[in-house]
């Protein structure tokens, strides 16, 4: 049990770390893959609260969309590399109060919210795998399968919107 | 112990593929060839670019490495020879084998080079096109063996192979484990006569090694991960007269889809990852669900 809140802890705490990284660098490589690590230690945390799917499913994912985002930052930015004088921060005042803001409304959450009794058994991970399963495709199919469809409308809609209309060639010169 | 044994294994396997690939490529079988090259790359010395990201610069080999050794743990060898079983292998394969794009970025951006970046950014290129062909047809495998434990994809093909039962999700498989590799003819990141080595470019000495040693085990990793999913993995049949023991089954099949995926490169010219992508998507990931679909109706008429 006490290796177990020890793990807890230090992937906790290397999320919150990594977290801080993505800010504290220019460079925009650097920010994308703190983010993936930060993810990463998130996942790892899921496998020490032996939740093994999620954990998994956590470390893969954020692995492809990291490191598809880090290539969208560095095409957007003008400074992707950080090497120059350009500051990324704006705003700092409202986002200082608004982090703080959510930080104590998350610990509020987290303290005052009644949990219930703490589990004392659970299934073993094939199980938990063959539960996740039934629950997607039965209870929760719907929720799901809605979520897709919105964030497949959503990409398509974004990649139409960023397609730059091509100047077809009329006449000749 | 168990990781002892398949550590070793790995190692011994990644000399066999240097072996062959010298082999096949140069039509040079020389035995002693990847030790001289191991020591050399250990003697050499390694240059370090002049403003590189340090940190990136000196993971990404690691990372790569790291990311095949991890995804071989849950890879059995025998019904008891197997790292750790976890009760999603299937699925932790893949999660292993996503690093080896982060670690290909890392290597490809920390050197501060334009050909090694090129070369990272293609890699992420031609993982958009290969992904999809990875986990459908590993869905295809479990949906057969209704577990994601790797040793019970394996048992499950007692009766019949899944190349046999789901050919189609074979031959996507191969292919996206190919392309996963960088093997030829999907080898645009680190070709030689490419972006003058592209990742590989700014790397020498034991770092270049490191990398190449990752590369290496790879191989290995993914066609153990093959030999499993479609082969049966350590199970044989009578030869001769004579049956062969679980482990040496595994090791005679992974050394025939590693010269399979060898051969296969050496013939065929290096595709674009531009041209990877369409074909994956038009017409790679619709059979890739026509398998599943074949595979759901033939797992409920003949399981």
């Amino acid at each position: 049990m006490t290796a177990q809140a020890f793990f807890i802890g230090f992937f906790g705490l290397a999320s919150v770390w990594f977290g801080i990284v993505v800010f504290r660098t220019y460079s925009m490589m650097r920010s994308a893959i703190a983010l993936l690590f930060s993810q990463t230690a998130l996942g790892a945390m899921f496998l020490s609260m032996q939740a093994e799917f999620l954990g998994v499913l956590q470390i893969m994912m954020m692995a492809t969309e990291m490191s598809i985002m880090a290539i969208f930052m560095v095409m957007f930015m003008m400074d992707p590399g950080g090497l120059g004088e350009m500051d990324m921060t704006h705003q700092k005042r409202l986002s200082l109060i608004a982090g703080f803001v959510s930080f104590v409304g998350a610990v509020a959450v987290a303290v005052f919210v009644d949990w219930g009794p703490v589990a004392t058994t659970f299934p073993d991970a094939a199980q938990q795998t063959v539960d996740l399963g039934l629950e997607l495709l039965d209870r929760s199919m719907l929720i799901f399968e809605t979520a897709g469809i919105t964030i497949l409308t959503a990409m398509i809609a974004a990649t139409a919107v960023a397609i730059q209309p091509v100047k077809k060639e009329t006449g000749k010169k | 112990m168990n990781t002892l044994v398949i550590l070793f294994f790995l190692l011994l396997g990644a000399y066999f593929v240097a072996v062959l690939e010298n082999w096949i490529s140069k039509g040079r079988f020389q035995l002693s060839a990847p030790l001289y090259a191991a020591v050399a790359f250990l003697g050499r010395e390694s240059f370090i670019p002049r403003k590189p990201d340090q940190i990136f610069y000196e993971v990404g080999p690691v990372l790569l490495l790291l990311s095949a050794v991890l995804a071989a743990a849950v890879i059995p060898l025998t019904p008891d020879l197997i790292i750790t079983d976890l009760a999603t292998g299937a699925l932790f394969i893949n999660a292993a084998l996503v690093y080896v794009l982060v670690a290909l970025l890392m290597a490809g951006w920390g050197p501060d080079g334009a050909y090694a970046m090129i070369g990272g950014w293609r890699f992420l290129g031609q993982l958009i096109a290969y992904a999809m062909l990875i986990v459908m047809p590993i869905t295809a495998v479990a949906m057969r063996a209704e577990s994601l434990l790797t040793t019970q994809i394996v048992t499950s093909q007692l009766s019949l192979w899944n190349i046999a039962y789901q050919p189609l999700g074979f031959a996507l498989f191969f292919v996206a484990s190919m392309a996963l590799a960088f093997l030829p003819p999907f080898n645009m990141m680190i070709a030689k006569g490419e972006l003058a080595g592209g990742v590989e470019a700014e790397y020498s000495g034991m770092r270049l090694g490191i990398f190449r040693l990752g590369r290496l085990v790879l191989i290995v990793t993914l066609a153990a991960a093959t030999v499993i999913f479609y082969l049966g993995g350590w199970q044989g049949f009578y030869l001769f007269g004579f049956e062969l023991p679980p482990w040496a089954w595994s090791t005679v099949k992974i050394l025939i889809v590693t010269m399979a995926m060898l051969l296969i490169g050496r013939y065929m010219p290096r595709i674009r990852e531009t041209h990877l992508l369409s074909w994956c998507w038009m017409i790679g990931i619709p059979l890739a669900l026509l398998n599943i679909f074949v595979v759901g109706v033939l797992v409920l008429e003949f399981p």
